[in-house]
């Protein structure tokens, strides 16, 4: 059983806020504040100094991309917060926004991954202790859009499915439990991709998910 | 219970005792004195215009051949232009007439440009036309001001009180009516006479609304034969700002629309989903009776689950559909996100002065988002590149490809549903598309609807 986390929810629809709340402390987090709208947000993480702020993109007072700002402005000023931003759309350009810098304790989730709060609450800890996570639908149209797609062409389709779960900031455990395979197996894997993308092999899963994020993009 | 009274006067035409009544009614009616107002301020706005404008503009056209006449006819034009709109909006104003508005004139900087900008506006001419033409019509409303109304009207009605003045003086004092040319046209002596000259005074006072009516209703005719937007003009207008509020009005509520998804049915189904997902979770950590009704309940429950998540998913794809909410930064962040999701790599190029409208970014966005759909699906291209331009009010956005080319606009066609969504807002569509390619889809919108 992993530490208890100690979190900021910010969200302006209430029924997610409490429902969210209620479930985190259910499961033995500690949901330091739960707040509606980026300005309280930014004064519960000062005052709180949690381990996780989880950030709706859209808040008051213009439901645009206030979580966003709010996000990165915490990530700048609070190293030690990870912070987990969500949202009922995935774009990728906000993705963009939010690894540009230091990706460390950084993810992005579509809103319906509360769906499986399990794996909610796994990505939380990856973010708290400086990890990455990207929503596999970011991942998907990341590759779906990289100019290497002659390369990619030549991953098999386990090796491909293997490098979404990398981007997506999984660790080898993470990946054979995923994919139902042994982690000797998934090393070898790895080992093949960066291989045939020529990338330089890593033991960090962070700076290989960056390695990765950075391939897709460029 | 509907009570319905006879109207007899209205009934079948205007009786001649209506006509009477409104004949004699003419002079005291509010619109009469309106009338009035406005030939007495027309009179010397047209008289100063003619007097300096004409010659103004022969001497000018006559020095145009030595370069001074030139800057000389421009400012003349322009001049008129400035009478021809104070007329107008004289009109408009004390006549309540919906007349043709002449906008100011936005002469270009500099001599040069401003001369030639003078000079090349067609509307300005008009204006010189209008004064030009609208002279007799000025000289007709100035007899109508001073001689029904003042001489032949109020002047005589004094009559009576001049014969009484000089009553019992030696020899009746002759009272003097001229014509405007001072020719004496009749000297009056007798008290039958003055009586004659009070008829004759009230006969024109009760004419004269009339007459002016008549300069009105003839300067009216003018103003719109000569500038143009008559009534179908008027109604073209009407119809663009109609339409112009329609695609604003179906914009914001397509906004709104998305707005409410998002904030209701979206945030409340994941958090359904949420807690269906916590149940099952609670479910499957017991150890499973030997028991079917418990096998049945996770089933179910697995079931609302998943059902709830794909629902999650089908209502997002519908909502992007709708309005895609990344638009609220502007359509270059919009068509970044588009452009790298898209399976052919996508150059992207946006140079926009101001955001246009969100109608227009709305439709720009589903135009490229559509195009960029069409060169994954059909052209085998390599790489496309979108291209967003303003310039003098339009957005422009091009699209290319280095594919195949042979795009066609084929009636029920993708591009042909681009073509007549763009031309509701008055947009064009054109496709360069030869065989072998390469494809330039170039779509032209007005800044705003």
């Amino acid at each position: 059983m992993p530490e208890p986390l100690r979190v900021v929810i910010a969200e302006d629809a209430a029924i997610m806020r409490d429902g969210l709340t209620h479930i985190l402390t259910h499961r033995g987090h500690h949901v330091a504040a739960a707040v509606g709208d980026a300005a309280t947000l930014l004064a519960a993480v000062d005052a709180h100094q949690p381990d996780v702020a989880v950030i709706d993109v859209r808040m008051p007072p213009a439901h645009t991309d206030e979580g966003l700002h709010a996000a990165l402005s915490i990530h700048r000023g609070h190293p030690r917060t990870g912070v987990l931003v969500f949202s009922q759309y995935i774009e990728t350009r906000y993705a963009a926004e939010l690894l540009a810098g230091n990706p460390e304790g950084v993810g992005y989730l579509l809103k319906d991954r509360v769906a499986n709060i399990s794996e909610f609450i796994a990505a939380m800890h990856r973010v708290a202790s400086g990890g990455t996570v990207l929503d596999p639908e970011v991942v998907r149209q990341l590759i779906g859009a990289s100019r290497r797609a002659d390369e990619l062409a030549a991953l098999t389709a386990r090796e491909r499915q293997v490098l979404a779960l990398i981007a997506e900031g999984r660790s080898n455990a993470a990946i054979a439990a995923a994919l139902v395979i042994t982690s000797g197996v998934v090393t070898k894997h790895i080992a093949s991709i960066f291989a045939k993308l020529g990338l330089t092999p890593s033991d960090s899963d962070n700076r290989r998910v960056l390695a990765t994020l950075r391939y897709l993009q460029s | 219970m509907v009570t319905v009274t006879a109207q007899p006067a209205r009934a079948g035409g205007r009786s001649p005792r209506a006509m009477l009544s409104s004949l004699l009614a003419g002079p005291f009616q509010r619109r009469a004195w309106a009338e009035l107002a406005w030939l007495a301020a027309t009179v010397p706005v047209a008289a100063a215009g003619f007097a300096v404008l004409v010659p103004l503009l022969l001497v000018g056209a006559g020095l145009a051949v030595i370069a001074v006449g030139v800057p000389l006819a421009a400012a003349v034009v322009l001049a008129a232009r400035r009478l021809a709109r104070l007329h107008l909006r004289l009109a408009s104003v004390l006549l309540g007439e919906s007349l043709p508005v002449l906008p100011p004139a936005r002469p270009a900087q500099g001599l040069l440009g401003w001369t030639r900008s003078a000079l090349g506006d067609p509307a300005g001419w008009r204006a010189v036309a209008y004064l030009v033409l609208r002279a007799p019509l000025a000289v007709a409303g100035a007899y109508v001001l001073v001689a029904l109304w003042v001489y032949y009207g109020l002047l005589d009605l004094l009559a009576p009180l001049q014969v009484l003045y000089h009553q019992g003086q030696p020899g009746i004092h002759p009272f003097v009516l001229r014509a405007p040319d001072n020719a004496v046209l009749l000297t009056v002596r007798t008290v039958p006479g003055t009586l004659a000259l009070l008829v004759i005074g009230m006969i024109s006072l009760l004419a004269a609304p009339w007459a002016v009516r008549s300069v009105a209703i003839a300067d009216r005719l003018l103003a719109r034969a000569v500038f143009g937007p008559g009534r179908l003009a008027e109604r073209v207008r009407e119809l663009e700002r109609a339409r112009t509020r329609a695609v604003d009005d179906s914009a914001a509520t397509l906004r709104r629309i998305e707005r409410d998804l998002h904030d209701g049915p979206q945030v409340r189904l994941a958090a359904l989903a949420m807690i269906l997902g916590e149940v099952r979770e609670s479910l499957h950590s017991v150890p499973l009776r030997d028991d079917d009704e418990d096998a049945r309940v996770r089933a179910l429950i697995d079931s609302a689950h998943r059902n709830a998540t794909e629902t999650l998913t089908e209502l997002r794809d519908l909502s992007r559909g709708i309005h895609p909410p990344v638009l609220e930064r502007g359509l270059a962040a919009a068509l970044a996100s588009l452009a790298a999701t898209s399976p052919v790599p996508a150059a992207l190029t946006v140079t926009l002065p101001a955001r246009p409208s969100p109608a227009i970014e709305s439709i720009a966005y589903f135009c490229a988002a559509e195009l960029l759909a069409n060169v994954a699906k059909h052209s085998q291209a390599r790489r496309a590149a979108v291209m967003v331009t303003g310039r003098q009010g339009r957005v422009v956005v091009t699209v290319t490809d280095d594919g195949r080319g042979a795009a066609r606009l084929v009636p029920g066609g993708g591009l042909a549903g681009l073509a007549e969504r763009i031309s509701a807002v008055d947009g064009r569509l054109t496709v360069v598309s030869p065989a072998g390619g390469p494809t330039d889809v170039t779509i032209d919108l007005p800044e705003r609807p």
